[in-house]
Order: C-alpha cells, then sequence, then structure tokens
C-alpha cells in the first residue's frame, strides 16, 4: 500500500479557516444610511418569530397573532401613542356614555369599507363582539368582555348540553345592539370608566358573518380574510411568511404598497439577516447585545419601545414569616433593582416606583415605598410581630422556582442580595415544572417566595391593580393569598368612578396601598429593544405594541434605497 | 418471500398500536396543559375549564385514547388543540418540503460519502482519506447549529452570496441541504470506508485477486457489493429520518417542513399533532427497515429471510 504524507491541511479544512478569518476581519455593514425619498411602491420586510396558531380576531391570544390581527382590522377604537388613552379609530367620535355609566353608545365615521371596497356597518361590529362571546367559538380572550351584560353566562355554556331555545336566549340578552348601519350600544353590568380602551382590542374587531360562514375554520385564508385596516392580507405561506399588501379603502392613505412578514424563529438568524439587510426591523436579545455595543452604526439603529410587563417575587402572604406586611415590605427593600437589571435581566429597566409600570396610565413616580433600603428594612422588621431576624421563623426561608438556566440565575441573585443585606440564609428549592404549576396555583400551597409577572391587555389601571390584586379572583393575589379589604373597595370604587381624576387619584391611593402591603417585591420591568434600518421611516412605538408601530401604521414608509 | 413481506407488513399494526399508546400516554403524562400559553397572562380557570370541554381533553384518559385510535383507524387523525387546522393537513403542508430537503441532503450525502469511503479505503493516509476523516469527524462532532450559524454569517452576511431568509429558490436550498447532509455524510464515509477495509481483507477477495481477474472489477463486484450491506443497513433508518426533517435545521433556515412541528407540538402539548407526526415518523422507520431487509437478499443470496 502506498503512503503519502503531504500535510494534514486538505482543502475543506483550509476552507473553513479561511471562512473563519474573513468573517471575523470583514465589517458587516450594509449600504451606508440612506436618506432618500418617499418611495410610494415601498416594501418593508420584518420578522413575526413563529406561524401563529390563529389570525382569528376572536379567538387569538398571543403577542404575533394580535399583531397581524392589528394590521389588518381597525376597532371601534385606537389608542394615543403618547399617553396611550383611548382615541377613536372607526368611531367617529368618543362613545356616549348614559347617565348611569351602564350604556355606551359608539357612532361609526362615514364611508367606511372593507379592503374589498364593501361598506362596513355596526352590523359587522357586533358580529365580532358577539363572535367572542360565544360558547361555541371558545375564543381564549372572552373574559375581557364579561364586563358586557350576558357575555359571562352565554361564553360559559356548554354548546353539547344546552338546547338550541336556551343558547338562543342567552345570545339575545347580551348587551351588544346595533341601533342603526352606524351606531352600536354596548349594555355593561356595571359602570366602567375603562371600557373604551377594551374596545381596541382585538375582540372587537369587525368581520362579515358572511366570510366567517363560508370559510368556515378556513376563513382566515386570504381570500376570506376582509378586514378594515391599513393593510390587506395578500398571501400566507403558511410557516414561511405573510405578505400584505396596501389596503386602498383604508379610511386614510397608507404609505407603504407591501409589507411582508417573514418567520424566522432562531434570534441568531434575524439578527444575521438583519445585517444582511433582509430584514429591515428586528428585535434584539440579550445575547445580540454585545454585537450592538460594539459596532456604533448598529448601535445607532437601536430604539426601545418599552413592554407591557412587570415582573416581581411573589411572597406566601398566609404563611409565616410573610403573613406579616412589615416582614414583606423589608425584603422587597432588601435588594438592588439597579444591580439586577445589569447582572441578571440585561435588558429591562428597575422597578423603581409601583406594580404599574412606566409608560402606562396609573404609573406612580411618587410610590417608591418598596425602594432599596437596607436600614429601613431592619427597622421594619423590628417593628413586625416577629421582632428581630434571629426569630426561628427566618430560618429554613425557601425560594421555589420551576428548574431552568433562567429563573436560577434570578433566584440565585436574590438569594445573595438578601444574604448580604439582611443576614438571611434562604434556601434555593428547584422543583420540576409539574410539580411548580399545581404548587402555585393557591395559596395553602404557594412556595414562601417565587417569581411571578403580569403583562397588561389593555392600558388602565383597572387592567392592573382589579385584575391582578383583588381579594381570590385577582390572577396573582389568588396565587399569594393577598386580601385587603381597603384595597378591594378603593380599586372597586375607582372601577366605577367617571371622573377622571378622582379615578386616578383613587387607583394611586390603591397602588401605595399594596406597594405598603408587599404582597410581592417588585422586581423590574420590561422592555423590547429594536434595530431599525435608517430608510424606515415614520414609526410611531408604544409600549403596548403588538406589531411595531401599531397605532399609527399607516404612516410608515421606506425611502428609495438607491 | 412474498410470505415473509406480507408478515412484515402485518406486523406494522401492532407496531403502531403500542408506538401510538406509549406516545399518548407519554405525552399526556408531561407536566403542563395545551392551555397553559403565557406564564405571564394565565387564563382564568373557568376559560381553560370550557377550552379543556370543548376539545374534550378534560375526558378520563382511556375514553380519549380509544377515541383517538377510533378515528385514526378512519385515517381522522383529529385537529389541533392550539392552531385553525387539522393534524392531516399540518403534515400534508410540511412533508412535502421536509421529503424534499431531506432527499436532496441523502443524495448528496451519497455522491460525496460513497466514493470518497470507497477511494479513502483504497488509499489510506492520502488527501482523499484526511478529507474523509475531516468530513466525518466535523459532521459528528460540531453540532448543526454551529455550522450552519456560521456558515449562515459566512455566506449571508459577510460575503452576500447566499440568501438567509426565505424558501424555495435553489439558492435558498443550498445551505439546508448542505449542513443536512453533513450528518449523513460524515457517518456514511466513516461506514464505507471501514465496510470497505473489512471486505477488501476476506479470502474471496484474494481468490478473485490470484484468479487474475482486473482490480477494477475485483473491487466493484467484490469488494464494493459486500461492503455495501452495512451501508444499506443504516440507510433505512437514515432516509426515514431525513425525510421526516430535521428540528434544527428546519428552524434555522426557516424551512417550512415537518421536523419542527415535531418539537413545537411537543412544548405545546398539542397532543393530537404529537401522536399523528409521531405515528407517520414510526411508520417510515418500519416501512424503510422492510425496505433494506429485502434489499439485503438482492445484495447478499447468503441471507436468508426467515420464512
Amino acid at each position: 500500500m502506498t503512503q503519502r504524507r503531504k500535510g494534514i491541511w486538505s482543502v475543506p479544512a483550509f476552507l473553513m479557516i479561511l471562512g473563519l478569518i474573513v468573517s471575523a476581519c470583514t465589517s458587516t455593514q450594509g449600504p451606508e444610511a440612506q436618506t432618500g425619498d418617499y418611495d410610494p411602491n415601498g416594501e418593508l420586510i420584518t420578522n413575526m418569530g413563529s406561524e401563529p396558531d390563529t389570525i382569528d380576531p376572536h379567538k387569538a391570544s398571543f403577542l404575533g397573532e394580535i399583531g397581524v390581527i392589528m394590521q389588518v382590522f381597525e376597532g371601534l377604537m385606537s389608542l394615543d401613542p403618547k399617553t396611550l388613552k383611548p382615541i377613536p379609530a372607526a368611531a367617529a367620535k368618543d362613545p356616549e356614555v348614559s347617565a348611569d355609566g351602564l350604556t355606551y353608545k359608539y357612532t361609526l365615521r362615514d364611508g367606511l369599507k372593507f379592503s374589498d371596497g364593501t361598506a362596513l356597518t355596526a352590523k359587522d361590529f357586533a358580529y365580532g363582539y358577539t363572535r367572542t362571546c360565544s360558547p361555541q367559538n371558545a375564543g381564549d380572550y372572552a373574559f375581557v368582555l364579561f364586563i358586557v351584560k350576558g357575555c359571562d353566562k352565554w361564553y360559559h355554556m356548554d354548546p353539547k348540553k344546552e338546547t338550541p331555545a336556551a343558547l338562543d336566549a342567552a345570545k339575545a340578552e347580551l348587551g351588544i345592539k346595533v341601533l342603526s348601519p352606524k351606531e352600536l350600544e354596548f349594555t355593561l353590568i356595571e359602570p366602567a370608566a375603562y371600557f373604551p380602551s377594551i374596545t381596541y382590542m382585538w375582540v372587537g374587531m369587525p368581520a362579515r358573518e358572511s366570510d366567517v360562514t363560508k370559510g368556515g375554520e378556513k376563513w382566515t385564508e386570504p381570500a376570506t380574510y376582509i378586514g378594515n385596516g391599513p393593510f390587506r392580507l395578500a398571501e400566507w405561506k403558511h410557516n414561511e411568511r405573510m405578505v400584505f399588501e396596501r389596503n386602498t379603502n383604508y379610511r386614510q392613505e397608507v404609505k407603504l404598497k407591501k409589507k411582508t412578514q417573514v418567520m424566522i424563529v432562531e434570534g441568531a438568524v434575524a439578527f444575521a439577516a438583519y445585517r444582511s439587510n433582509e430584514l429591515d426591523i428586528t428585535g434584539v436579545s440579550a445575547e445580540d447585545q454585545r454585537a450592538i455595543d460594539s459596532d456604533p452604526a448598529l448601535k445607532a439603529q437601536l430604539s426601545d419601545s418599552g413592554g407591557s410587563c412587570s415582573f416581581y417575587y411573589g411572597f406566601n402572604n398566609v404563611k409565616p414569616p410573610f403573613d406579616d406586611a412589615k416582614v414583606r415590605l423589608a425584603f422587597a427593600k432588601s435588594f438592588d433593582r439597579e444591580a439586577y437589571i445589569k447582572d441578571v435581566q440585561k435588558i429591562g429597566q428597575p422597578a423603581k416606583a409601583g406594580f404599574i409600570r412606566h409608560g402606562f396610565p396609573g404609573y406612580d413616580e411618587t410610590d417608591t415605598i418598596q425602594k432599596f433600603d437596607v436600614a429601613a428594612a431592619k427597622t421594619l422588621v423590628g417593628q413586625s410581630k416577629y421582632g428581630a431576624l434571629t426569630n426561628a421563623a427566618f430560618s429554613g426561608l425557601k425560594i421555589t422556582y420551576s428548574s431552568n438556566a433562567r429563573t436560577k440565575a434570578r433566584m440565585e441573585w436574590v438569594q445573595q442580595q438578601w444574604k448580604n443585606n439582611l443576614g438571611v440564609d434562604v434556601a434555593l428549592d428547584p422543583v420540576d415544572s409539574t410539580a411548580y404549576t399545581a404548587l402555585t396555583k393557591k395559596p395553602e400551597t404557594t412556595p414562601q417566595i417565587f417569581f411571578l409577572g403580569w403583562c397588561a391587555d389593555f392600558p388602565d389601571q383597572q387592567n392592573w391593580h382589579t385584575t391582578v390584586w383583588i381579594t381570590k379572583s385577582g390572577i396573582s393575589a389568588g396565587r399569594v393569598g393577598y386580601s385587603n379589604p381597603e384595597f378591594d373597595k378603593i380599586v372597586r370604587e375607582a372601577d366605577k368612578e367617571k371622573d377622571k381624576a378622582k379615578r386616578d387619584d383613587l387607583y394611586n391611593k390603591a397602588g401605595k396601598i399594596l406597594s405598603t402591603d408587599a404582597p410581592a417585591a417588585w422586581v423590574y420591568y420590561d422592555a423590547s429593544p429594536v434595530l431599525r434600518k435608517p430608510w424606515v421611516k415614520g414609526i410611531t412605538s408604544t409600549a403596548i405594541d403588538s406589531v411595531t408601530g401599531q397605532m399609527r401604521l399607516w404612516e410608515i414608509y421606506v425611502t428609495k434605497k438607491s | 418471500m412474498l410470505k415473509y413481506t406480507v408478515r412484515r407488513v402485518l406486523l406494522l399494526i401492532p407496531t403502531l398500536f403500542f408506538v401510538a399508546l406509549i406516545t399518548f400516554v407519554l405525552a399526556h403524562a408531561a407536566p403542563g396543559s395545551p392551555f397553559d400559553k403565557n406564564p405571564n397572562r394565565p387564563l382564568p380557570a373557568s376559560t381553560i375549564a370550557k377550552l379543556e370541554a370543548h376539545y374534550g381533553v378534560d375526558r378520563p384518559i382511556h375514553e380519549q385514547f380509544a377515541l383517538y385510535l377510533s378515528g385514526a383507524v378512519r385515517f381522522d387523525f383529529g385537529h389541533s388543540l392550539v392552531r385553525d387546522r387539522t393534524v392531516a393537513e399540518i403534515i400534508t403542508q410540511g412533508l412535502p418540503t421536509s421529503a424534499q430537503l431531506g432527499i436532496q441532503a441523502l443524495l448528496l450525502a451519497l455522491t460525496v460519502a460513497l466514493p470518497l469511503g470507497v477511494v479513502s479505503a483504497l488509499r489510506q493516509n492520502s488527501p482523499a482519506d484526511y478529507t474523509s476523516m475531516l468530513i466525518s469527524t466535523v459532521g459528528t462532532t460540531i453540532p448543526s447549529f454551529v455550522i450552519g450559524i456560521f456558515l449562515i454569517y459566512l455566506f449571508g452576511v459577510t460575503l452576500h452570496w447566499l440568501p438567509i431568509v426565505g424558501w424555495g429558490t435553489p439558492k435558498h436550498m443550498i445551505l439546508p441541504t448542505a449542513i443536512l447532509a453533513l450528518g449523513a455524510m460524515a457517518f456514511l464515509t466513516r461506514i464505507t470506508r471501514a465496510s470497505m477495509l473489512e471486505a477488501i481483507r476476506q479470502d474471496y477477495v484474494r481468490t478473485a485477486r490470484s484468479k487474475g481477474l482486473r482490480e477494477q472489477v475485483v473491487i466493484v463486484t467484490h469488494v464494493m457489493k459486500n461492503a455495501m450491506i452495512p451501508v444499506a443497513t443504516l440507510l433505512g433508518p437514515a432516509t426515514a429520518g431525513l425525510i421526516t426533517g430535521s428540528f434544527i435545521i428546519e428552524t434555522i433556515f426557516n424551512v417550512p417542513g415537518i421536523g419542527r412541528e415535531f418539537i413545537i407540538s411537543i412544548t405545546r402539548r398539542d397532543y393530537p399533532v404529537i401522536m399523528g407526526v409521531n405515528l407517520l415518523y414510526a411508520f417510515l422507520i418500519v416501512v424503510a427497515n422492510l425496505t433494506v431487509d429485502i434489499v439485503y437478499g438482492i445484495l447478499d443470496p447468503r441471507i436468508k429471510v426467515a420464512a
């Protein structure tokens, strides 16, 4: 056998090494920033992540799904990008509210059309709202409409067990009435000043009954997915891309001709596609942050529209030692939120004020009750029924979490903070996710300390304080076992209050009670940094956007790139 | 042979039944529910109860399994619990794409691996041998997502030769095909080389040579034919694996295939999709193995099938 030894480096190996060198040395910048003119045939390409489960407005619950709906449909109301207060969209003006605060009458703008040019009437809106409440539809988000008379009852009926007559009777009782082709009236179960904010949501998008009936479950395909928003769905290649085109029948001129949303699931790939100019806008993950920081051109393209979530460490409010509000507050004041963002979270803002995050109505800068202050924390423990940190109640504390690398880092961090600042040893208690979910459902089994969060559905204090912290039914209150009748009374009063200033005051008061009671320790507010090419213009972002520039989509344009 | 084939085909039924049973039990035993969507926005308990009743997942598990089976034998694989599509639609939409990508990758792997394996066995320590060792080392040790992201940066971002986003044109298919092929290429090269070396040392090869046959004839008809038997064995499951898609390749390159449905359905606890995709996978594996067993008989008449 012949033996030749010419060297170990074969051709492919050489190519790979060369590739490494080339990619390490070459700058990966696209064309220089262009400041050309408005391109009337402009196309915007963005990434929507994974394929939406459904884009049916009366069923959807995920951000990406809602983003699609918000481009193709327009609700009665929209939100002011600055204040996030409801402003008229398909409605011509703010709704007229009856003296008892129970009925809301909306009047549509003149000449509204669906994207295929046919007229849009109040009946189509009524159909949309009714469909969300329907028991046959079984949508995830029906509960936001339970404030509408009869919605709760009808939705919870079992269509397999009830007679058609009983179902029809329940449907007939719904507080959704078409008064004329342009007028729609809602009857509520109690006064709710936040109702106009709900009418911005996807659950109330208009649809034509004929499209839904004709398409059946497949009505969300382009042929029958006809809306009244700035764009129409032109093509949906499943698991690959959605193509939207300018709706020429929209009530305003839409500047972009085309918008394509591709479905890249892997963050690193989306980042690469952005750098090779195949995406005009992309989200940023903590892993991309370093590459951006080291590249001034990329850094200039970075912006943050904020987020809609607030995260916190929950305490078990019914078990020692966290059954004493002073102890809870002491623990809440004993970790450095700024350091948390820097060391652990990377992307986000420290919770400088209360439960309601910045950027949302009800954010209260003056609520610094849980501010990092170790001396005050120690005093609080002294005032508590446990007297001192040497009390036996403080030994054997546990922080429980569903074991994965991300939560582990969060928990280790706070463990260290409490050790350093209070001298208290808190053991880490990782459990598997089944056990965790089962444990955190009710206060009898809830861990002493665990991680929780809340993301707003619509921008109103009701959706924060009442939805999350009211006794028992509150989403977090039910889990930690928090109950303060005074808090409940104030938020329920505020929910029904019509005077805006009075209402805001009441919620602020409730917010301070909440921070003082400290059923949980506020940790951070999330953020959503995005990279945007310089040729993308006219974007007005809000903290609650499901798709970039959601509230003023028609204003977005791209400049000519050549 | 016919009797054997019929028996093997009939064996498919209990095999698929047990695959279905095991998958069903495991999927339902896994914690979580298809309606646990957003941890920061848990649905109200009454909504979850409503959804469970709507989709029939509130029934006892044996009842659900019986219902599933009665549907499956009529080729009704049910409806996704979280999406507006039936399982049949999800599979028919993704499978052709994955199959196309898989077949391309398999052909590429074979065209590189077989000659390379043969040549490197015939000329040990030659450049061809080093190349084959490099491919099998790189292909088995470096995970495809690392190579994938690296090549995306190299050809997409740095050189601008290939597009990153999209699917359908030949340019879009180059990288995913090549990277998917790399894994198969690695082990096929190694197996080909090893079994060639094994076959070359056999007595019948020495006999053939001593008969004065030309070297080419010896290699092709005596060495290669026998060396292909282990390769064929591995080719069966490898083919099934390749055409049902690769989660990693499909995720990195946004290929609208069935591979990512498989993983996504598991993380979402979308039971009907988990079942459908798993049964399909099991079916393909069984068919591939059966084909291999039949091909054995052709490659080597000494291997008698036990009837």
